[in-house]
């Protein structure tokens, strides 16, 4: 018995001991505010950040030329304590806070800026949103010079931008660009400091690269309104003010937990037991019931709003029968969104007829778009060869499987269209990576696609289907719409510009249909008002971390709401075959 | 023995050898693209990540990343957390599955050998066929019911445990207890049908007849018989424990490598499935061999050679 029992339970025993000992530290929570996200951190490297909540720790530990205001998001002084702009809009010169300084102590220079932009235009370096450098002059060359031949490329002086001095940065344009400064205050402008990063330079060869562990504490240098105290991998980041921020008395809370959930429904959960006291975002699955609770006053801890997105079908245009826009418009006039929101997404959803979203842009008005119509949806699709859908192949729909919502809603409307139309769709829910990879190698009919904009101008819907641009995955090119564009990027005058920009959104939502407007989708936050401070909401849900901080009187917490999460509510989400035990 | 050991190292070494090369292709063969996301770089980031990744070419691929592991013991940075070195992640998280993953072979080992032993003394009453209907149940309720049902009773309903996240001692009841079950009923039901077979031998009742007290005769005989039918389970058990964990890490919100490992093949994220992969195929090979080389030890009538 001692040999068969004991001896392999104090080996168990051991063996337990020792691991739970090397992966638990201290209580980084303890005193902490903890915000919380349903998602991992993929990277703290500002040139190649593409998910939201690196953005939203990135707008935390850094900070650009230009920050944003946290309810307007319009640009204020950031690094820079002040700019000029030229008569041309070409010209932007930039002057350095004097007591803007690194996370070290050394001040934050103009060529900190200089050597972050230069690294992220190294194609080596696998920058994501590299495209937003390209309206410095010189920059895309610069790019496809490296790109083409690394050994002998342009100089990166053939790149507009200059430091006079310290603190004086110039940046000239290829074209004037209306949102520059909005892109100032995105992570991919964000500084860098060289020195810290030095230590962690490849020897030979590989230019722009870095091991990767220049990014974790206590090696990363930051310029913003904290500092990075601790990682630890799917857990959480640890923050504390960053003692030499220019800005150091606006930021109130002295440790930030930022803790990563898997997913929306442990987090959520975490939530309500008070693990956590932020919730970046409204639980898809709960929004309904939570939204009902706060209608009837048992619940002021949702903070919901129509976003700076939206959820749209898009059509691959390079095949029969989708090449023709009157197939596309047809399909576009069948759907009624407005029961799709009311009785399938259930959430405060606004039904949509045009792309961008109306009214988040201040001075851009919408072209009106096509609403539902059956019976010219019908004569549409008879004049193109197709009456009742007779000699119309079933079409390939593609949808992601991350979300159940994407599936009900290709159902509802799949049913629209036969009910309607007499158009069959086969509807083929996917895994991320072959969905993504499906689009992207146009092997779809119809597919279901969300957009959330980047910076606050319609170019950020309207470049998705410029020709030539790799996010435009319908493979629609129209000469004219691409010269209306073209010309907009040449126009300075912003009332012009937007009316251009309106003539090309209608061409897309009411002529050509390479995309089905759906809804304005709608995000939040969740947290007690009463308990924390300094958050505000934005139509891009950029949420600054900055001035959060914990309201003085912490008593009188409004009791959880009566929401409960039902056990099959997680079980279905785990429902997967892989990795079940035996 | 020492020449048993090092011939099983050497047929492990061949084993990872074709699991490495059995993984390297079927995530070759699987369609995806770690690359592409919802937002397309131009085509000149694409290749430059591709080549960082060494992944313009299969067959280069498959050696570079064989040489990086046998000259680095590590396949470099991970895709998907590109801050993170393969190395780095199966060290942050491995110990967490481990450790969850001991305490629920601890629990299933003891409660499964004393639910056997006792079903096996009481056949065919009562507490007999509750334990089959229970052991039954527990072989065949997947963890996601179990853990949920849990999750929901403890942590909602009566607020007893914490809902999950890892650094509390309290934190882990829950998933220990949920991923225990199976291999708890397991092990019980092979405990029991040898605790059977054992009382039913000639040496039992003749150590009943000359008057050796029933207490005597469990702590003699059935324990050590019954617990060695256990032991043999538990390399497999182990394996699995740590595999299937990623239901019970993803429910409780343990950052374990289950977890890390089942997103890593969604995401297609190449050298930390390979990873991970190795990772699983060492300990599974390593537990076979102590479970063998334990089961010589505690057993007289097996011979290692």
């Amino acid at each position: 018995m001692k040999r068969t029992l004991l001896a392999p339970s104090l080996l168990l025993l051991l063996l337990g001991a020792a691991c739970y000992r090397l992966t638990v530290g201290g209580a980084p929570g303890r005193g902490a505010i903890v915000f919380c996200e349903a998602g991992q951190i993929h990277t703290l490297d500002p040139a190649k950040m593409t998910w939201m909540q690196d953005i939203r720790a990135a707008l935390a530990l850094w900070q650009g030329l230009v920050r944003y205001n946290p309810r307007t998001l319009a640009p204020l002084p950031g690094i820079a304590r002040s700019w000029r702009i030229s008569s041309n809009r070409l010209t932007y010169t930039f002057y350095l806070r004097r007591r803007a300084r690194w996370s070290n102590g050394a001040a934050v220079t103009a060529n900190d800026f200089l050597f972050a932009w230069k690294r992220m235009l190294h194609p080596a370096t696998g920058a994501g949103y590299v495209m937003m450098l390209f309206h410095i002059a010189g920059a895309k060359a610069y790019f496809d010079s490296l790109a083409r031949h690394p050994e002998d490329h342009l100089s990166f002086a053939t790149v507009g931008a200059r430091a006079l001095g310290r603190r004086t940065l110039v940046v000239y344009l290829a074209h004037p660009c209306t949102y520059f400064l909005d892109l100032l205050a995105f992570p991919p402008f964000f500084p860098l400091n060289a020195r810290s990063m030095q230590p962690f330079a490849y020897r030979r060869g590989r230019s722009g690269g870095y091991q990767p562990r220049w990014t974790r504490p206590p090696h990363l240098v930051t310029d913003g309104p904290y500092k990075l105290i601790g990682w630890k991998f799917h857990q959480y980041l640890l923050l504390r003010p960053n003692p030499y921020f220019w800005d150091r008395r606006a930021v109130r809370c002295r440790r930030l937990l930022i803790a990563n959930y898997p997913d929306a429904e442990s987090a959520f959960l975490a939530y309500q037991s008070g693990a956590v006291d932020v919730l970046s975002f409204v639980p898809s699955d709960f929004a309904h019931a939570l939204l009902r609770e706060q209608r009837l006053g048992q619940r002021d801890d949702v903070h919901d709003r129509l976003v700076f997105g939206s959820y749209y079908y898009l059509f691959n245009c390079r095949h029969k029968p989708l090449n023709n826009p009157q197939v596309r418009i047809a399909l576009a006039l069948a759907i009624n969104k407005r029961e799709i929101v009311r009785d399938v997404t259930r959430l405060p959803e606004r039904p949509l007829n045009v792309l961008v979203p109306p009214g988040s842009i201040p001075g851009y008005r919408s072209p009106r778009g096509l609403s539902m119509n059956i019976a010219a949806a019908r004569k549409l699709l008879a004049a193109a060869g197709y009456p009742d859908g007779h000699g119309l192949r079933r079409l390939k729909f593609l949808t992601d499987n991350a979300a159940a919502i994407n599936g009900r809603i290709a159902q509802a409307v799949q049913e629209m269209w036969r009910k309607e139309l007499g158009v069959r769709i086969r509807i083929n829910e996917e895994e991320t990576k072959v969905f993504h990879q499906d689009m992207v190698h146009g092997n779809y009919d119809i597919a279901s696609a969300g957009w959330y904009g980047d910076y606050m101008d319609p170019t950020t819907w309207l470049d998705l289907f410029r020709t030539g641009n790799p996010n435009n995955l319908s493979g629609f090119s129209s000469r004219r719409y691409d010269s209306i564009l073209q010309r907009a990027g040449r126009t300075v005058h912003s009332v012009e510009r937007f009316a251009l920009l309106r003539r090309a959104e209608k061409l897309l939502v009411e002529k050509y249909m390479p995309a089905i407007p759906l809804f304005q989708a709608c995000d939040g936050l969740m947290y007690h008002a009463a308990r924390i401070g300094g958050l505000s909401m934005n139509v891009r849900m950029i949420t600054l971390l900055q001035y959060i901080h914990w309201r003085r009187n912490r008593k009188g917490i409004p009791a959880a709401g009566r929401t409960r999460i039902q056990a099959s509510d997680i079980a279905k989400e785990h429902k997967r075959p892989a990795g079940t035990p035996p | 023995m020492i020449s048993f050991i090092l011939r099983r190292l050497l047929q492990s070494a061949l084993v990872m050898a074709v699991v490495y090369t059995g993984t390297f292709w079927l995530l070759m063969a699987t369609p995806g693209d770690p690359f592409i996301g919802n937002k397309q770089p131009p085509p000149a980031v694409l290749r430059a990540l591709r080549a960082r990744y060494g992944l313009n070419n299969p067959w280069k691929a498959y050696f570079a990343y064989a040489w990086r592991v046998l000259r680095y013991g590590d396949f470099g940075p991970t895709i998907s957390y590109e801050n993170w070195t393969v190395r780095g992640v199966i060290r942050q998280t491995l110990p967490v599955s481990m450790a969850l993953g001991s305490l629920a072979l601890l629990i299933a080992l003891w409660a499964g050998v004393a639910a056997g032993i006792a079903g096996a003394l009481l056949k065919g009453r009562w507490p007999d066929v509750a334990l089959t209907i229970g052991t039954l149940l527990g072989i065949s309720l997947p963890t996601f019911v179990v853990g949920s049902a849990l999750l929901i009773l403890f942590c909602v309903d009566v607020a007893v445990f914490p809902p999950g996240g890892w650094g509390t001692l309290r934190q882990l009841v829950l998933p220990a207890l949920t991923l225990s079950l199976p291999f708890l009923a397991y092990i019980a039901r092979l405990s029991r049908s040898s605790a059977l077979d054992v009382l039913s031998a000639d040496f039992v009742r003749t150590a009943r007849a000359k008057g050796v007290s029933r207490l005597k005769v469990v702590r003699g005989h059935i324990l050590p018989n019954s617990s060695l039918a256990a032991l043999t389970y538990l390399g497999p058990a182990a394996a699995s424990v740590l595999t299937g964990s990623f239901v019970v890490e993803k429910i409780f919100a343990i950052p374990g490598l289950g977890e890390v490992f089942v997103n890593a093949c969604l995401d297609k994220d190449i050298p930390l499935v390979l990873g991970a992969v190795l990772v699983y195929t060492f300990i599974l090979v390593i537990m076979n061999l102590l479970v063998d080389i334990g089961c010589a030890w505690a057993d007289p009538r097996i011979r290692i050679g």
